[in-house]
């Protein structure tokens, strides 16, 4: 049985649309338990008005929230019975498999770290953050590329990049059901010797200690593309290119509007677009895709979208029961290991007599 | 004859039987399948054997199955050690050589006066407790039923629920007939109603405190357990049978047993109680006797405690202690409305 913890009370439309998509993961999830950590007298108000499973559903109660927009390590200092603060405790403890939230992303990821220990031979964790791209991936047909680091980890040295490039294969292996995900490291050029210092011994690392299906160095064009199922990079680097992405996308939809309103023969271009551009929405849903997962932890934690509604939260809950389900941390715990073992001298400690 | 003490009324399907009659095909498979294939819900056998062991308890089944399938049906309930004291099913033939296709699928002109001619029938008991399912109009049918016998529903009154109801005129006066004759009193004690369709159980808050809507025979458990018609040996065995089916492990019972206590149904003590006694039962069973597939006792009583503590006091939801009284004419217009519906919706 998965058991996944769902912070109840994190994100803007907290708890309603966390209740409603929990209570309807109670029901497409044949073996799970959804345990819901908040108010529990809200939760207990909430839970009987919609359709699940109550044998499924479990309340812990949390009496405080970390609200969005307050600074993380500060908030979890002066609130130590927040929902976050409580689910991640839970994880920690064995009462959970997985946790699931929506709610502040930096109070979450600190949570989790000051709880949870780091899988062996992963000396940082990475957040992992899909981008919609022109090619698609995986029996899933998924539209969707990985980008991992985006924000956990700043500064990321060669083997934490191989190791993030480990982690996000895992992950896309997985939960994209594709079975040779296409991993790349983001830099300024193609060509090995391009970029820092850290990326440069990472491309010679990820060819010669991996079996990953290491396609090479792409640039920040390729991303779109979708040239690459794992894009690798710091969290610096990742950050930066997450919100450039995000703010292109809403520029489009900006530059859209204004020429919706400016001349009749834009508006009648985007009125005979219209049905395509509803199909791309459609596609390139994030609430379909759930979260961004946090890796390198001997847990799963999923991200869900600040403005998550039920729907996503509900598959912010598939996404954690189907990557436990799957062992993905076993995965990557495998995966470093059989790295580490590659680069051990011949004889050195570990190596068997021969 | 004399009068037993306690009476419990069973609907079969989706009740006490899983049954999918949810498309025509399901129909057939239903009417065709052989006893030893029909499936009780996991805790539904061990309750019905428990509550019938009781001293002047009597059980009454009353199902919407056509009469022709009594002795597949009637097999079923022997394989799984079901003693009964009464089986009424529905003459659907009879109803379709008489042409009354409407009767068919007609819950309230069939249950209700079923319901009414059974205690009417037999020395009445002072109490009872009825079992139900959200597929059909059992929650309507049965506080009808308990409001009639109550004396709160005037004939009048019941005559345009049954018009309503779409009753055939000889229902209608059979009915009003059985209503007359039926002896009165406040009996109906519980309604439970097993969440078959899992319907939002707030659905239920307007028929008051007296209906209780599970997800499980478990809660049902807690539930007579809290109405001291079944202690806590007997709660276990239901547990245990829920548990030997695969299908439910501890967690689930517990987190059951939570769900209830969210809903103000099965209060805090109650549950520290239960505990309690399943510690005491711990202490008072040798190692030898223990199922080693099975979770120790002290490991279930532990299970539903920390549960109670995670709620960590926090109030229950207000479950309405009096609710206004039902308006029976608009709950079945309702009910026909929301079956018209899933019929539409290609439901059978």
């Amino acid at each position: 049985m998965q058991r996944i913890v769902v912070d109840a009370m994190g994100g803007d439309h907290a708890p309603e649309e966390i209740v409603k998509g929990a209570a309807e993961a109670s029901l497409a999830l044949a073996d799970a338990e959804i345990i819901l950590v908040g108010d529990a007298a809200a939760l207990g108000a909430l839970l009987p008005s919609l359709r699940h499973d109550g044998a499924r559903v479990r309340v812990h109660h949390a009496s405080q929230t970390i609200e969005m927009d307050e600074k993380p390590a500060e908030a979890i200092a002066a609130k130590p019975d927040a929902s976050i603060v409580v689910a991640a405790e839970l994880v920690a403890a064995g009462e959970g498999d997985a946790l699931v939230s929506a709610g502040n992303t930096g109070a979450s990821v600190l949570a989790c770290a000051r709880r949870w220990r780091l899988l062996p031979g992963v000396r940082r964790a990475a957040l992992a953050s899909v981008y919609p791209t022109e090619l698609r991936r995986g029996d899933k047909n998924d539209p969707f590329s990985l980008i991992l680091d985006v924000g956990a980890t700043i500064d990321a040295s060669a083997d934490d990049l191989v190791t993030f490039a480990i982690m996000g294969s895992a992950y896309a292996g997985l939960v994209s059901r594709n079975r040779r995900p296409r991993v790349a490291l983001l830099s300024n050029g193609t060509e090995a010797g391009k970029g820092p210092q850290a990326v440069v011994a990472a491309h010679q690392l990820l060819l010669e200690a991996t079996e990953l299906n290491f396609i090479g160095n792409v640039e920040g064009l390729d991303i779109p593309r979708g040239v690459a199922d794992v894009i690798v990079c710091n969290g610096f680097v990742g950050n930066v290119v997450l919100k450039m992405l995000e703010g292109v996308s809403e520029t489009v939809v900006r530059l859209a509007r204004y020429a919706h309103k400016e001349k009749l023969t834009w508006r009648l271009g985007l009125m005979a677009l219209s049905s395509a551009l509803s199909q791309l929405k459609a596609v390139t849903d994030w609430q379909q895709y759930g979260g961004a997962p946090l890796l390198g932890f001997e847990h799963l934690f999923i991200k869900a979208h600040g403005r998550s509604s039920a729907p996503a939260v509900t598959n912010a809950i598939k996404v954690a029961a189907k990557a436990h389900a799957g062992d993905l941390c076993g995965h990557i715990a495998r995966g470093v290991a059989d790295v580490a073992a590659r680069r051990r001298p011949p004889g050195g400690p570990g190596e068997a007599p021969t | 004859m004399t009068a037993p003490r306690h009476v419990f009324r069973w609907d079969l399907d989706k009740t006490y039987l899983r049954t999918e009659f949810d498309s025509l095909g399901d129909l057939v498979k239903s009417a065709i399948e052989n006893a030893a294939d029909k499936q009780a819900y996991p805790g539904a056998t061990s309750l019905l054997r428990a509550l019938r062991a009781g001293e002047g308890h009597r059980v009454c089944i009353i199902s919407g199955s056509p009469s022709q399938m009594r002795t597949v049906l009637a097999a079923k309930l022997r394989l799984d050690g079901v003693e009964f004291d009464e089986f009424v099913l529905k003459n659907n033939l009879k109803n379709i050589l008489r042409g009354r296709f409407r009767a068919l699928r007609a819950q309230v002109p069939y249950k209700l006066p079923a319901l009414l001619e059974s205690r009417g029938g037999s020395p009445p008991a002072p109490a009872e407790t009825l079992f139900g399912d959200d597929a059909e109009a059992d929650a309507i049918i049965y506080c009808l039923y308990a409001d009639v016998v109550a004396g709160r529903v005037p004939l009048a009154d019941l005559e345009r629920v049954l018009a309503a109801a779409r009753a055939y005129p000889d229902e209608i006066t059979r009915t009003l007939r059985a209503a007359e004759r039926a002896p009165k009193g406040d009996v109906v004690r519980r309604v439970i109603i097993h969440l078959d369709r899992r319907s939002p159980p707030a659905g239920f808050r307007r028929f008051g405190p007296r209906l209780v809507p599970v997800y499980n025979y478990f809660q049902a458990a807690l539930v007579l357990y809290a109405d001291r018609l079944l202690d806590a040996r007997q709660v276990l065995f239901i547990a245990f049978e829920m548990l030997d089916s695969r299908q439910y492990q501890l967690a689930i019972l517990a987190n059951s047993l939570q769900d209830l206590m969210r809903r103000n149904r099965f209060v805090q003590d109650e549950a520290l109680r239960l505990a309690d006694e399943v510690r005491a039962i711990a202490l008072a069973t040798p190692a030898t006797l223990a199922r080693p597939d099975l979770p120790p006792f002290d490991e279930i009583a532990r299970a539903f405690t920390d549960r109670v503590r995670e709620l960590k006091g926090a109030r229950p939801l207000p479950w309405p202690t009096s609710p206004p009284p039902l308006d029976y004419v608009a709950l079945v217009d309702e009910e026909h409305l929301h079956r018209r519906d899933r019929r539409r919706r290609g439901h059978a």
